[in-house]
Parts: C-alpha cells; sequence; structure tokens
C-alpha cells in the first residue's frame, strides 16, 4: 500500500475515535503548552531584565569602591584624560533619611557629577532632571527615585516644595518614572557638592563610570583605566586593588546565562511532562493494537505486510502527538500572550519555539511510537486472527 | 502438474499449549486443482481450520510442504508469504471480519491497496465486484448498517477482488440463518462455474453433498476423499 493510503487510515482511526484521541494527546497539548508559556515568560523576564541594563549603557564601565576612601574625584579628573572616554560621571552614595512633613524614611542618597542624568537618560515622570544650575554651588536641588517618592509620599503637588535629607532643606525638582531603570528606584539624587554636605567625604567617591566612545573599545579601556589606576596608588598588577572594574557588557552577559539556566532548567520540568504525555499515547497504542488484533489479522490476510501494519500504527501515534503539539502551541501561545500583557514584555512568536514545540511532539510520538506499532507488526497472523 | 494450485505433502501441524502437545494436523497429502470446488467436512476439531490457515499460508506446517502453483512455501519469508497469499488467496471467514469503520467499498479496496494498485483502480475493481455480487446500492455502508448476509457478500467480494489462484472459505454460512446461507453457497456454485477455485470448510453434511469433492477429515487425518455429485 502507498503510503498515503496507509496515512488515511490512521486518520480515519483517529477521527472514527475523536475523543479517545483528544484524551490521548491531552498530555502532549499540556507539555507542549508548559514548554511554550514557561520560555516565553524566561523571554519576557530576561526581555526586562536586560532592558534594564542596557539604560546603564552597554558601553560603560563601572568603578567602583570596596573601601570608603577607595576612590577619589582626583581619579576620576585622572581618568577623563584618557583617550577614547566620551562622557563620565561620579557618584557618591550614602544612606541617609528624607523626610516631607511627618514622613520620614530611610533611602540611598546618591550624588552624582553634572553629566549624571545626560549619560544615564532616565525615563522622568514629574518635573526636571538636576539641572545646570541645579550644579551651581548654592542650589540644594533633588530628584527623586520612584519607590522613594512613593515611600515618603510625594505627590505631583509638591514639586518644587522643600524635602528634608538628612535634616537638611533640598528643593524637589523632578520624580524618575518606576521604569527608569536598574536600581534606580530607590534612591535619590542630589548633587556631588550637596553629598559632600551631607556626609563631609571629600575627596572620595563611591563609584565613577567611565564610557568608552564604542562598545567594541570597553575592554581596552578597562585594562587601561585598571592600569592608570594601579599606577595612581603604586599598586602592582598582582596587587589586589580596593575598587572593582566592572563591565556592563559582562554583566549582561551573566544575566543572561542565568535566565538561560532558568529557562533550562523550566524547559525541563516542562519536558518531562511531555515525556509522561508520550508515555499516555504508548499506553493508549497498546491497549489499541490489542483491541484491534482481530482487525490486524484480516489485514494481514488479505495482504498486509509487516511494515503496513507498522507504519499505519506508527502513523497514528505520530499524528497522536504531532496534533497535541499543535493545539499546545496553541494554548501555549494564548497563555504567553496574556502573560505578556501582565508582565508587560512584548509579546513575539518566535520561530524556535514553534520548531522546538512540534520537533519535540513528533520525536515524542516516533518513541513512543514505534514499541506498539512493533507489537502490532509482529503479531502472527493466525493468532492475530483467532484472538478473542 | 501445471492444474495444480495446492499441494499438501504429508504436512503435519501440532500446536503446543503448557507442555501438552495437540497434533492438529498429523501427515495429510491433498491435491487441489484448478477449478475444483472442495468441500472439507469433518466434526469439531477435526483440524478443518487449521488446514485452511495452511493452504492460505497464514501458517507454517510443523512438518510436511505446503505447495502453492507447484512452488514450495516452507523457505518464504514472512514477506514472501505475505505476498504469496496477496497475490494468490482469498479468504471468507466465518465471522465476516470486515474492517472496522470502513465502507462496503473500502473493504473491497484494501487487498488491491495492499498490492499496490492506485487507489482510483482499486475504487473501479471495488465497485465492480461489487455490483456483480449485488451490492451495488450499498457501496458506502459501513459494517453496521449491513444485514449478515450483506456483509458475507462484502468479504466475499473482498476474497475475489485480487482475482485469487484459489477462494477459501471456513464455515462462510455459520453465522447466517439458513436461507441467507443458502444464498452464499449458490454463489459460491456461480463463482465455481465461472472457473474459480474454491474450498469450503463446513460440518454441514448437507452443504457438503452438494459439492463436487468432498474430503472428510477427522482426528487431523484425511479419513475420505469422494469425487461426484451423488
Ligand atoms: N492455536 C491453537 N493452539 C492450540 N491448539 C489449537 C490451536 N488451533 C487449533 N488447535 C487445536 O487443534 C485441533 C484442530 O482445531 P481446528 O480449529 O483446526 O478444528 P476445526 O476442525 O476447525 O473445528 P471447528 O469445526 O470447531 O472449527 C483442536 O483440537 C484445537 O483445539
Ligand atoms: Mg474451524
Amino acid at each position: 500500500m502507498r503510503f498515503l493510503g496507509t496515512a488515511a487510515l490512521a486518520l480515519n482511526r483517529i477521527w472514527a475515535t475523536k475523543v479517545r484521541s483528544m484524551l490521548t494527546m491531552l498530555g502532549v497539548v499540556i507539555g507542549v503548552a508548559a514548554i511554550v508559556a514557561l520560555t516565553s515568560i524566561v523571554d519576557g523576564a530576561s526581555q526586562g531584565i536586560n532592558k534594564s541594563l542596557a539604560t546603564l549603557g552597554t558601553n560603560q564601565l563601572n568603578i567602583t569602591a570596596m573601601d570608603p576612601d577607595a576612590l577619589t574625584e582626583l581619579d576620576a579628573n585622572a581618568l577623563a584624560e584618557l583617550e577614547n572616554v566620551s562622557v563620565m560621571f561620579v557618584q557618591s552614595q550614602n544612606e541617609g533619611t528624607i523626610a516631607t512633613g511627618d514622613t520620614r524614611v530611610n533611602a540611598r542618597l546618591v550624588g552624582v557629577s553634572s553629566k549624571y542624568f545626560q549619560a544615564v537618560k532616565p525615563e522622568i515622570a514629574l518635573g526636571s532632571y538636576l539641572s545646570s544650575s541645579s550644579f551651581a554651588q548654592t542650589a540644594k536641588d533633588v530628584v527623586f527615585g520612584a519607590d522613594a517618592a512613593n515611600d515618603v509620599g510625594l505627590t505631583a503637588d509638591m514639586l518644587g516644595e522643600t524635602v528634608k535629607l538628612n535634616g537638611q532643606d533640598f528643593r524637589l525638582v523632578g520624580v524618575l518614572d518606576d521604569q527608569a531603570g536598574f536600581g534606580t528606584s530607590g534612591r535619590v539624587y542630589v548633587t556631588l557638592d550637596s553629598a559632600r554636605k551631607l556626609f563631609s567625604q571629600y575627596p572620595y567617591v563611591s563609584s565613577i563610570v567611565i564610557q568608552a566612545n564604542t562598545p567594541e573599545q570597553v575592554d581596552a579601556l578597562q585594562l587601561t583605566a585598571d592600569s592608570l589606576l594601579r599606577e595612581r596608588y603604586g599598586l602592582g598588577a598582582d596587587t589586589d586593588a580596593r575598587y572593582t572594574i566592572t563591565n556592563q557588557a559582562s554583566l549582561i552577559a551573566a544575566v543572561s546565562s542565568i535566565t538561560d539556566t532558568l529557562g533550562l532548567l523550566l524547559t525541563g520540568i516542562a519536558a518531562i511532562s511531555l515525556i509522561v504525555g508520550g508515555i499516555g499515547i504508548m499506553n493508549i497504542m497498546l491497549v489499541s493494537v490489542r483491541e484491534r488484533t482481530r482487525e490486524i489479522g484480516v489485514r494481514r490476510a488479505i495482504g498486509a505486510k509487516q511494515s503496513n501494519i507498522l507504519t499505519q500504527f506508527l502513523i497514528e501515534a505520530i499524528v497522536l502527538s504531532l496534533a497535541g503539539g499543535v493545539i499546545g502551541l496553541i494554548l501555549g501561545e494564548i497563555a504567553a500572550f496574556f502573560l505578556a500583557i501582565l508582565g508587560d514584555w512584548v509579546f513575539a512568536i518566535k520561530l524556535d519555539t514553534v520548531v522546538l514545540a512540534l520537533g519535540f511532539s513528533l520525536l515524542v510520538g516516533v518513541v513512543f511510537g514505534v514499541w506498539p506499532a512493533r507489537t502490532a507488526a509482529k503479531l502472527e497472523p493466525i493468532d492475530a486472527l483467532r484472538f478473542e | 502438474m501445471a492444474n495444480e494450485v495446492v499441494r499438501l505433502d504429508k504436512v503435519r501441524r501440532d500446536y503446543l499449549v503448557g507442555d501438552q502437545v495437540t497434533t492438529a494436523l498429523d501427515g495429510v497429502d491433498l491435491v487441489i486443482e484448478r477449478g475444483e470446488f472442495v468441500a472439507i467436512v469433518g466434526p469439531s476439531g477435526s483440524g478443518k481450520s487449521t488446514m485452511m490457515n495452511l493452504i492460505g499460508c497464514l501458517d507454517r506446517p510443523s512438518a510436511g510442504t505446503v505447495l502453492i502453483s507447484g512452488d514450495p512455501t516452507n523457505e518464504l519469508s514472512d514477506n514472501e508469504l505475505t505476498s504469496l497469499r496477496s497475490k494468490a488467496i482469498g479468504f471468507v471467514f466465518q465471522q465476516f471480519q470486515l474492517l472496522p469503520n470502513t465502507t462496503a467499498i473500502e473493504n473491497v479496496m484494501a487487498p488491491l491497496l495492499y498490492q499496490g494498485i492506485s487507489s482510483k483502480q482499486a475504487k473501479k475493481s471495488a465497485s465492480q465486484m461489487l455490483t456483480k455480487l449485488g451490492l451495488g446500492d450499498r457501496l458506502n455502508f459501513d459494517r453496521n448498517r449491513l444485514s449478515g448476509g450483506q456483509q458475507q457478500r462484502v468479504a466475499i467480494a473482498r476474497a475475489l477482488v485480487t482475482s485469487p489462484d484459489i477462494v477459501l472459505a471456513d464455515e462462510p454460512t455459520g453465522a447466517l440463518d439458513s436461507k441467507t446461507g443458502a444464498a452464499v453457497i449458490d454463489l459460491l456454485k456461480d463463482l465455481h462455474r465461472e472457473g474459480r477455485t474454491i474450498v469450503l470448510i463446513t460440518h454441514d453434511l448437507e452443504i457438503a453433498a452438494s459439492a463436487p469433492r468432498r474430503v472428510f477429515l477427522r482426528d487431523g487425518q484425511i479419513e475420505r476423499d469422494e469425487r461426484g455429485i451423488r
């Protein structure tokens, strides 16, 4: 019999036993839907994290002090002289208190140099960034991160009003958006000069951020910046420094390797349910072979070869599994669509998800269909015909 | 011999159940020639079905040789036996054994499709055969909507459609009332008159008596082999 004829027999049987076929494929449906939905969650989450990290700039290097007196503004000035450094800002941060009226909470007070906002460009919800007049010596202006603003109960009409940082009066000029980027939310930004007045820590700073002109120059800049600082502090190449230099690109890589591992783990769990689905198909197919023993005997008597029987049952298992895969894919993508709305990330049907889902369900059909199909094919015609 | 369709040469078939051996056929010699109508008669358990399965290449003898059109079948592989069966043998079973979820015409097409014939050609031959057997208006009925007699006629059409060398019918009237049964026997006789070779297994002596040749089995051996209408 030609292949299409055999395929038609398999489809005919699946159609003739619709309800049972649906139940048989349920395991694969759930397995595939789970894989698709979970992959989309991991993708969406890492999308969000990467977006936050990317707002910090992929060609940036963060030089962070490990001790309060490890880095100074003078280091920053020296770094600014290096080649290929386009933007640079300095920040110093400390725990402090913020207060409006009776409300008083703890927050991280961050002093930034004038280039900070222009370099990081955090999204602003109300008011404006610290302006150049804010950086004039006398002005004491402040920009709140979203959570810090919430904690202290800021409202839109308080722009321009006075808030207290560590007991000192500051003028509120802006509030950042809660999507402004990784780590901005709980912070309160003032000028570096104001920070000095708050903490009297001149000339020490907690971090210096330098930016290479192009992403390709980042690694080289990291080396030259490190050797410059070592030279300034008289450190040999092997001595431990009291600062660390982190590369945003490598941070993104590290985060994406974490999300990849997480994705693999979740997919692994979902794959187990797919295997369980495959075992379900195998089970029903074995029952089906038993029930249809006579039919198999008759087919053998009227000229079906072992290979015809094998193909018929194998196609049946594969079609069940693949149909389960298609339904699971559709349900999974629908779930992913709603999850994307909930999690506020971009929904996209990815080709590799489709290929993975269908590929796996095909594989499950083959793997778990072979045994029942072989059992059917190996039946002796005479025993099959006599079977009650 | 050119006209010989089946030859059983000292054929023996033992069944092993547990540690007990049942000899269902015990050294049977039999020759069936082209165009013969042979009734195989005998009490229950005498080995009739065993013999039919061996002639039909559904089963292999424990000893002895089954020859189809002069060719021994002992050494044939499962695939070769299947093609031989597909070409040379047509089966009619007591319980009709129509395929499930399948219409009359699909049943009759199946043996042709297994031979690799195109679906279009198979459909044409199957519908001609069913029409010839008076089922031209039942082509697309499945077995649930056919009477026993109609189902058996579909089964006979399925056995004939490949133009086999021999048609084997094991108790084809066993599941039918006597009137319908008689009609099926008449149909087989008509086919015999057209030149088909037919082996009819029955324990009904009256039906057997109407066959030109009667082979009587008892305890796995041929007791008598009679020819001629009595
Ligand atoms: N598959 C089998 N396994 C074991 N014993 C079998 C098998 N098939 C047949 N036999 C035995 O072989 C003997 C002949 O059986 P067979 O089916 O050929 O008889 P029969 O003449 O067709 O009987 P009936 O008229 O009842 O159909 C019986 O004793 C039976 O029990
Ligand atoms: Mg019998």
